[in-house]
């Protein structure tokens, strides 16, 4: 009897591994994918955009720290983050629902819905993929996902590709905005 | 105010990597915490204050059964 718990224990252990590694890589992609549009396309980030991007990369240390833990205050971290990701976003979306003076362009639009509006939909779709793996697997473990050798390396590289990406975003943030306001139409250190 | 909110976020992350966690943690919130600070200023209008006054509703005119 041990052995079967302790087979469905494992079998349950791996399986939200994977569950948290494909939401990790998820939020890799959109962040790779907002830095792209930005470098290659010219899509300088509003204040309210690299708060959304904060907000995502909080959600990604949430996913890590489960990753490597048998508690479940990881996915606490990620839960909050994406309450507040879904706060900015929405406000955004308000902000910019109506044309006005000084608002006219409210950036691109990918498959013809606009950023903050991926936002939201971001944002929706952590909270319905925490909560279903926390209906699904939160009661069943009790050893942290990393035992596994192929989630464990997965897992870490990924943790790593987060920290660099966080870093380019921090050094662009610096020349964007400097240590004062952030400015929407040019990089402040790049201004002669 | 952004380059500090990246700035304690980074350092969360790295310190996060290296395995202290009990350091990670309470500066992954101090850089939450600056961020509400800032999403309020941001959103904060000197005219309108956190009000959005062009989002507009009408009133539906009430039906017979509710009206009057």
């Amino acid at each position: 009897m041990s052995e079967i718990k302790r087979v469905v224990t494992l079998t349950a252990s791996v399986l939200s591994g994977l569950f948290l590694l494909a939401m990790l890589l998820g939020l890799a992609v959109v962040l790779t994918t907002a830095m792209v549009l930005q470098y290659s396309f010219g899509e300088i980030p509003c204040p309210l955009c690299l708060l959304q991007r904060f907000a995502i990369f909080g959600c990604c240390f949430g996913l890590i720290k489960q990753l490597h833990s048998d508690s479940e205050s990881g996915t606490g971290i990620s839960l909050i983050f994406s309450i507040l990701l879904l706060v900015i976003s929405a406000r955004q979306t308000l902000l910019d629902i109506v044309p006005r003076p000084g608002h006219e362009y409210v950036g691109g639009a990918i498959f013809g819905i606009h950023m903050p509006v991926w936002s939201i939909f971001i944002a929706l779709a952590l909270l319905i993929g925490l909560a279903v793996r926390l209906t699904l697997f939160g009661g069943l473990r009790s050893a942290a996902a990393v035992e596994s050798h192929l989630i464990r390396r997965s897992a870490q590289g990924l943790a790593i590709y987060v920290v660099f990406i966080c870093s380019v975003n921090f050094l662009s943030v610096i020349v964007q905005c400097g240590i004062d306001q952030c400015h929407r139409s040019e990089y402040r250190l790049f201004v002669g | 105010m952004m380059a500090a909110i990246y700035a304690t976020l980074l350092i969360a992350f790295i310190l996060d990597l290296l395995g202290h966690q009990r350091f990670a943690v309470p500066c992954l919130f101090i850089s939450l915490a600056l961020c509400i600070l800032l999403f309020l200023w941001e959103i904060y209008s000197p005219i309108y204050g956190f009000r959005m006054p062009w989002l507009q509703v009408e009133v539906a005119p009430l039906s017979a059964p509710f009206a009057g």
